[in-house]
């Protein structure tokens, strides 16, 4: 498949809107969320191709979100990587029980970001 | 918290004997309370026996003061009862003395009577004759056969009413031998010249017709009564003294006593067969005619009626006797007013004249008196004529032994000289009365009594005494007898109380101990319940005490275990209630605080990651040449920037591995994995590292190395830790030697080098929190200073153990370049092979 579109979700404004800028640059169109509630609604007006979705999020949090996005047959296709500073064991379990097809332990390198990404082109 | 825990992981057992609460207060209830109660119980003990002893000193010394106040009181009723029948029975020889006085007087007096009345009538023969015949008595004659005493207790005889039972007594009356005896012995009618005109004797008219002025022609020559008559008024009446023939008599000492010899006058049982003392009394008066005296009539009494009312007279129970007895001392005797002896049981001590002279026999004197006599060169008679009344009277004077040879001892009490109770006679009957005194005569008491016969007819009435006096001698044991029976009989239950006190006295001696053993009993028992029950006490005490202090040390074990979950009952609100709270509160608080770090350490970490994610996103997206070119200075600067970041990284890792660690949140993935590879992906891990030191590692193992249940990825990181320590202290070029062995139960791994080695000052502190040697090295390598810490931690929570050796022994590393300052150190790491000892953790 090819990947064209990627919603990335954090509330640190840092974080997304560097992402933005750098995917962007790469040719990937690229939107953000930086609550759970608005990851949703983005997801389900953009239509993405993949998201890297944060955990911990105002309003609904990651893991909510992943379970409604992948709960929904509209949404349910769209790979979820997800990225979070919660690194125990707990914490990755339930993100992936929740339906996330990647769990990526904050920090994580750009390049490594990408390599994920692309991973799902193939 | 964490010190403790690791204290406790250590071998955590106390060394030495340590004396815990419960036996100290055990110890010390018995020492404090059991100390007193056994001394309590000894004085209680001591103090009984002493009470014991006291008391019974006390009881034997009432049984001793009853004992001598029975005997006082015996002796005192013996005194008393003895005064008491002696004054009885003195008063009742005493009324008999006096009655016999009397019925003697009595009996004159009616002598004067017949005088008076036979004097009215003409002088008559015939009616003389009839009033000769018509004056009898009686008298007793002693039958020739002994009889036996009336003992004068009840006999024969007893009560017909009952009523009259009390006190019966009966005595038949005496059957003695009487007969009926003349009064007179003559009477006769003599005219003024003394020539007798009547006379009757026998019971016949005599014709032997005499002149009484003669004395020649009077009874035993002796008669001096005519001249008296003359002077006699009409009615008037003259009474002679007692007139008769003294009889002889001896007598003789004997191994049975004093004894009369047989030739003696009669004198009783001692004498029945000798002959009697026979004596008149004469009365007369004048005889008047028409008015003219025309003579005399005069009545000779007989005077055995006289001697009749004393000799048989006895002063004891026998009351009377047929023949008295002088010998046994209890007879009657009579005395006339001249104090001469005219009735005795011995006939020889009734004075008397010499018949054929006429001459008065004079009385027995005492042996100095007598030789007196002899030296007077007088007559006896007229010795005893000028001799005073009672002089120098007493009985250490024995009797003259030539009067007792001549048999002629008549008493005569004015001169009879050893006899002082005479004095006494004559002294008590001076103003007529009568009573009685106590002498010692023979060897005897004797009680003798008087009594003056108040007869005062003619001469008689010159003194009050009268016609004289009777005595009566009374051996005192005699009428002591019933005293004495008394005596007896109160000394006997004397005997016997005193035999009751004494039973008593040991009985009550044989209670008291029989007491005192059961109360030592009593109060051992009680002290030894009490010394139990002071255990008991103390056992509950203790165990009230210890078992919340047990409870609370286990729950501070189990806290330390990080088993916070630990709430102990309250039951009480004492110190120790007070204790369980605190402990509670404090459980309840190191809960929370672990909560809240747990709680930190998650957050932080995950604050710290947002950061640092930040920053590696920046620098790895420039350093990769996504933000364009850039020149190898900019890259080298950011590389510092970025090996900034992979430290911060490593921190907060294992920042929060410790954490996790030391709040026992640490969760081990065991699973089954071999030796080698966790060797392997530690050593790949590092390989960079010990490269850019330019170490050399080399691995070894032994040859067959089982695999073992352990989380891997944490195994790996111990040894990583290790080879990085070693690593960081060890200067470049270094050698490192990375094994493991297979020893008894356990895995050990070891990781050498040949560093500097640890120095021992440091010995202590490796596993310590943020510990890092002083060395060139670690600006170098970098490093948390944990990685040695959270070693540990993996390794005990394992359930192994980690320990080093620096400097390393000689020889133990053959391939290990040693040397100099290169001393090298070794780290091992045990682990338990069993499976159930690493799933257990």
């Amino acid at each position: 498949m090819r990947i064209k579109k990627i919603l990335v979700v954090d509330d640190e404004k840092a974080i997304y809107a560097y992402l933005e800028r750098k995917l962007s640059k790469l040719g990937y169109s690229v939107c953000t969320a930086e609550n759970g509630e608005e990851a949703l609604s983005q997801a389900f007006k953009e239509r993405p191709d993949i998201i890297l979705l944060d955990v911990k999020l105002p309003k609904l949090n990651g893991i909510e979100v992943c379970k409604r996005l992948k709960s929904s047959d509209m949404t349910k296709q769209i790979p979820i990587i997800m990225l979070s500073a919660k690194a125990q064991s707990d914490e990755i379990t339930a993100g992936l029980k929740a339906g996330a097809d990647r769990y990526l332990c904050k920090p994580i390198s750009f390049p490594d970001i990408l390599q994920e990404i692309r991973a799902y082109e193939k | 918290m964490t010190t403790g825990k690791l204290i406790m992981n250590k071998k955590g057992k106390q060394s030495g004997p340590v004396l815990g609460i419960f036996p100290k207060l055990l110890l010390f209830f018995l020492v404090l309370s059991i100390s007193p109660l056994i001394v309590l119980g000894y004085m209680a003990n001591k103090n009984m026996a002493q009470t014991g002893l006291e008391s019974k000193a006390i009881v034997t010394g009432m049984g001793e003061n009853n004992m001598k106040a029975a005997m006082g009181i015996g002796k005192v009723a013996i005194e008393d009862s003895v005064h008491a029948l002696d004054d009885k029975s003195r008063e009742t020889i005493e009324l008999r003395t006096l009655e016999l006085a009397l019925r003697i007087a009595d009996f004159l007096y009616e002598r004067d009577n017949d005088l008076r009345v036979l004097a009215t009538f003409r002088p008559d023969p015939e009616k003389y004759r009839l009033a000769y015949l018509s004056s009898t008595k009686d008298v007793i004659v002693p039958r020739n056969l002994p009889r036996e005493a009336p003992s004068g207790d009840s006999i024969g005889l007893t009560w017909s009413n009952p009523t009259n039972r009390i006190g019966w007594h009966h005595r038949p009356p005496d059957d003695f031998n009487r007969i009926s005896k003349p009064i007179y012995k003559e009477i006769t009618f003599i005219d003024l010249l003394g020539n007798e005109k009547i006379k009757v004797k026998n019971g016949h008219i005599s014709n032997n017709l005499k002149n009484v002025s003669r004395k020649e022609n009077t009874f035993c020559k002796a008669e001096d009564y005519f001249p008296r008559l003359s002077s006699l008024k009409k009615g008037e009446i003259y009474v002679s003294r007692v007139i008769g023939a003294y009889k002889q008599g001896w007598l003789y000492k004997s191994p049975e006593g004093i004894k009369v010899k047989p030739e003696s006058a009669h004198a009783g049982k001692e004498n029945p067969l000798g002959d009697e003392f026979e004596g008149i009394i004469r009365w007369a008066t004048p005889v008047y005619e028409d008015g003219k005296k025309t003579g005399y009539l005069t009545m000779a009494l007989d005077h055995i009626h006289v001697m009749e009312f004393t000799d048989h007279v006895v002063p004891t129970k026998e009351r009377f006797s047929e023949l008295s007895d002088g010998g046994s001392g209890n007879y009657a005797f009579l005395w006339d007013d001249q104090d001469q002896c005219i009735s005795h049981a011995r006939d020889f001590f009734i004075c008397g004249y010499d018949p054929e002279t006429g001459e008065e026999i004079p009385g027995w004197l005492s042996q100095n008196t007598y030789d007196e006599y002899k030296n007077s060169g007088l007559s006896l008679k007229a010795f005893v004529e000028r001799l005073p009344s009672f002089r120098d009277f007493s009985q250490k004077k024995g009797g003259s032994k030539d009067q007792l040879q001549s048999g002629e001892i008549a008493l005569d009490c004015r001169i009879l000289d050893t006899a002082p109770q005479c004095e006494g006679w004559h002294r008590g009957t001076e103003d007529g009365g009568a009573g009685s005194f106590l002498i010692l005569w023979s060897g005897l008491w004797k009680l003798t009594t008087y009594a003056a016969v108040p007869y005062f007819t003619g001469s008689y009435g010159s003194s009050k005494r009268g016609f004289g006096y009777v005595t009566i001698g009374a051996n005192v044991n005699d009428f002591h007898k019933a005293a004495n029976k008394t005596r007896e009989s109160i000394e006997y239950s004397i005997a016997l109380q005193e035999q009751d006190i004494r039973s008593a006295n040991e009985k009550a001696s044989a209670l008291i101990d029989d007491s005192a053993e059961r109360n030592r009993r009593l109060i051992t028992a009680i002290t030894v319940i009490a010394v139990l029950s002071v255990i008991c006490a103390a056992i509950l005490l203790g165990l009230n005490i210890t078992r919340p202090l047990k409870r609370l040390t286990e729950g501070a074990v189990a806290i330390s275990r990080g088993d916070l979950d630990q709430q102990i009952e309250v039951r009480s609100r004492d110190e120790i209630g007070q204790l369980a709270k605190s402990f509670n509160e404090m459980a309840n608080a190191v809960a929370e605080v672990d909560r809240m770090k747990s709680e930190f350490v998650t957050i932080a970490s995950h604050e710290f990651r947002t950061p640092i994610h930040a920053m590696l996103l920046g620098v790895s997206g420039i350093l990769e040449g996504y933000a364009g070119e850039i020149n190898d200075e900019t890259r080298e600067d950011l590389q510092v920037v970025n090996d900034g970041i992979a430290r911060l990284m490593v921190l907060v890792e294992n920042l929060l591995d410790l954490s996790r660690i030391e709040s026992r949140k640490f969760e081990l993935n065991t699973a089954r994995i071999s030796v080698k590879n966790i060797i392997k992906n530690a050593v790949s891990e590092v390989s960079q590292l010990i490269e850019a030191h330019g170490h050399v590692a080399i691995e070894r193992y032994s040859s067959k190395l089982p695999d073992i249940y352990v989380d891997g990825e944490r195994m790996s990181q111990v040894v990583v830790n290790l080879l990085s320590n070693s690593i960081k202290y060890t200067p470049e070029g270094g050698r490192i030697l990375i094994g493991a062995e297979e020893k008894g139960n356990d895995i050990v791994f070891s990781v050498a080098d040949n560093g500097y080695g640890i120095p021992l000052a440091a010995h202590d502190k490796v596993f310590e929190r943020f510990f890092q040697a002083d060395s060139i090295m670690s600006q170098r390598v970098g490093g948390s200073g944990l990685g040695l810490t959270i070693a540990k931690g993996i390794v005990e929570e394992h359930g192994g153990s980690i320990y080093f050796e620096s400097p390393i022994s000689a020889g133990r590393f053959p391939d290990l370049p040693l040397g100099g300052d290169r001393k090298g150190t070794v780290f091992f790491v045990h682990l338990p092979m069993k499976k159930e000892r690493i799933s257990e953790v």
